[in-house]
């Protein structure tokens, strides 16, 4: 019996060694960033990407593709997240797949942090040069100081190419031209090489001789000052001496070679511009709201007040950069992509056009899978239940008007 | 053989034994301070170390010296006092640029492809040489703490500056003036790593104008020497056989 036992012990470590082996053979591609993990109100309350285009699909290793559109601002930013006074025009990818050439909010370059302001609307445009080959997600990505990434929609984008061809050209304001991408390298190998042997020279010299033993029993026995020499010291002292030198003569050289150089550059910036957003005519008052639990649903009962001149109808919910469409008014011909477009997600009980000074209350339907696969039904589990979003109304020319909506969210379970 | 009996039969025997001996402990106790340093100083010196554009002329001057003085100090209290062996500061920095380099090598590089002239490590080789070296010639815990601890944090600015000159030449790039560390970390998408996390240039050192990298030495020295003489007490209560009973000696 303990013959049998002892087999099938020795058995199962040897199946663990193999698997556990086996384990380092697969290894898939990690793609995705963590969007749907995201809490749902974070992605509800916080920043709302809209109008957004990628300019391309496929790029070759140097090309470049924008991604621009614009981004809301939410008034009713949510308590727990700290307000976006210090924000970073992000890009989600997957390393540095992409450079990212350049970034502007409302016009302006935003190499570095900026200050948003609450309930403003805001235009943006992130220019992209294409380094590494493969098929990457790449989203919109607003960095908030104190409340982490807002990650916003992603796109899958093919670069072709070979990684060895991509280069990254610059002019120095010395006059220099250079590839940033291999720029100094040499230098840099060359110092930690040469430091690492002086170090290893260094080490050399007390390992050559007996030492942990013997040199123990001598300290052992009070004979610890036979144990450094007079000539060791004067190697000591030469170690000593030519770093300082060379520190010296190096920092000379290097002050020589190089006679401009700045500090890093860094800083907040303030005043970017947002758009002068029309107010609008159309007024929308939240009479209650529910997610339905089983049937993926969020129903909403909207007071609407059409206080413009010419006719309007609703014709999408937008909300977590999912996309809820009425067919019938609004169509999607940007490309936006397919698993955040609901594009007949979008009911209302009444969606006949609503003329100038006519008040009518209707309800709203925002229906899809995205809510279970984007997790955002995950809602009725966050600590603050409200859900907000952007309402986009049409008139009969294609004008179109934002509102936001921002209310408390019932669940229902039945 | 019993135990009474010696496990070498001659001189030679036991000198040989003794320098297998040897070259044993120092490979065992390289890689394991360079796992222990190595570890604590990602953990506390981090990003200032990963990214050029962290390393600025304040606080990576400042942060560096302070944090990465530890491991040097415990480990030369062990050698020295154990068997007058100055090479502490200088095994553990091999031992942690040596981690370092496969480090930025093999994860920031070959699997990440952040290019290498952006995430290369810091040298901090000068300091562990002259901290040897004044342990070597005084002989002194408390010279070395006090000469040593300033002079690693004096000299670790000059020994990274032809490093890291180049990629301080300024570029202007649609408008705005760069340095070329600053561009990397613009170019180089870190998705985790938004710019305003980069603790760079902060501080109140205003009135030196812009002659702060020496006064940041200085600060950083006179820390070091403290921190010096913690982690040495460290390395001599870790070098202690007190846990080890007069039987199994």
């Amino acid at each position: 019996m303990k013959l049998i036992k002892d087999k099938v012990a020795k058995l199962s470590f040897v199946a663990l060694l193999v698997t556990m082996t086996a384990a380092i053979f697969y290894t898939p591609t990690a793609s995705a960033h963590g969007e749907k993990s995201q809490a749902a109100f974070m992605r509800m309350r916080t920043i709302h990407w809209f109008d957004l285009n990628w300019s391309k699909e496929e790029v070759a290793v140097n090309d470049t593709m924008t991604i621009s559109g614009k981004f809301h601002v939410f008034a009713g930013w949510p308590e727990t997240v700290d307000k976006p006074e210090v924000s970073f025009l992000n890009i989600g990818i997957p390393g540095p797949v992409f450079i990212r050439a350049g970034s502007w909010i409302g016009g302006q370059l935003v190499p570095r942090s900026v200050s948003l302001e609450l309930g403003q609307t805001y235009d943006f445009k992130v220019l992209l040069k294409a380094r590494r080959p493969g098929e990457w997600h790449v989203h919109t990505m607003m960095n908030v100081q104190g409340g982490g990434p807002v990650i916003g929609p992603g796109k899958w984008v093919t670069i072709t190419g070979s990684m060895g061809q991509f280069t990254n050209p610059l002019v120095t304001l010395t006059g220099q031209t250079i590839d940033l991408e291999t720029y100094a390298l040499d230098n840099i190998y060359f110092w930690h090489a040469i430091w690492y042997a002086i170090g290893v020279a260094w080490l050399l010299f007390w390992a050559k001789r007996p030492m942990f033993i013997p040199r123990h029993i001598a300290v052992s026995s009070g004979k610890a000052s036979s144990l450094i020499s007079a000539g060791d010291k004067k190697v000591g002292t030469a170690f000593a001496l030519g770093t300082v030198l060379i520190l010296g003569v190096t920092m000379g050289t290097t002050n020589e070679k190089y006679p401009v150089t700045t500090p890093l550059q860094a800083g907040l910036m303030r005043g970017i511009k947002w758009i002068e957003m029309p107010a609008p005519t159309v007024d929308v008052k939240v009479e209650d709201a529910t997610y339905r639990v089983p049937g993926r649903a969020m129903q909403m009962t909207l007071t609407i007040t059409n206080n413009g001149d010419s006719a309007v109808r609703l014709g999408e919910f937008n909300t977590a950069a999912v996309r809820f469409l009425d067919p019938d008014v609004l169509e999607d011909e940007s490309g936006y992509p397919d698993d955040l477009l609901a594009e007949e997600g979008l009911t209302v009980s009444d969606n006949s056009p609503l003329a100038p000074g006519e008040t009518r209350t209707v309800n709203v339907t925002a229906s899809d899978a995205a809510w279970e696969v984007y997790r955002l039904a995950d809602l009725i589990y966050d600590p603050d239940s409200r859900f907000a979003g952007l309402l986009f109304f049409f008139d009969e020319d294609g004008n179109r008007q934002m509102v936001m909506v921002d209310a408390p969210l019932i669940p229902s379970f039945i | 053989m019993s135990a009474s009996q010696s496990a070498v039969r001659s001189r030679a025997e036991a000198v040989a034994v003794s320098r297998t001996f040897d070259w044993m402990i120092l490979f065992t106790l390289f890689f394991v301070v360079l796992g222990g340093y190595h570890i604590h100083y990602m953990l506390t010196g981090g990003d200032w170390d990963f990214w050029a554009d962290w390393k600025d002329r304040r606080l990576w001057v400042t942060v560096a010296p302070i944090v990465s003085i530890t491991f040097p100090a415990a480990v030369q209290a062990c050698l020295w006092w154990r068997y007058r062996l100055p090479v502490g500061a200088t095994l553990c920095v091999l031992g942690l640029l040596l981690g370092e380099w496969i480090n930025r090598y093999l994860n920031f590089w070959g699997w990440t492809y952040f290019p290498v002239n952006f995430c290369f490590p810091s040298n901090l080789m000068p300091g562990a040489i002259l901290l040897d070296t004044i342990l070597l010639l005084g002989g002194s815990m408390t010279l070395t703490a006090v000469v040593g601890g300033l002079a690693w944090g004096l000299v670790f600015y000059p020994g990274n500056w032809p490093i890291i000159a180049p990629l301080h030449v300024p570029v202007e790039y649609n408008g705005m003036m760069f340095t070329l560390a600053d561009l990397q970390g613009y170019h180089y998408v870190r998705t985790g790593t938004p710019e305003y996390i980069r603790m760079v240039e902060k501080g109140t050192l205003r009135t030196f104008g812009k002659d702060v990298a020496p006064v940041s030495a200085f600060f950083s020295g006179f820390v070091s020497i403290i921190i010096y003489f913690l982690w040495h007490f460290f390395g001599k209560w870790f070098a202690k056989t007190d846990f080890i009973s007069d039987d199994e000696l």
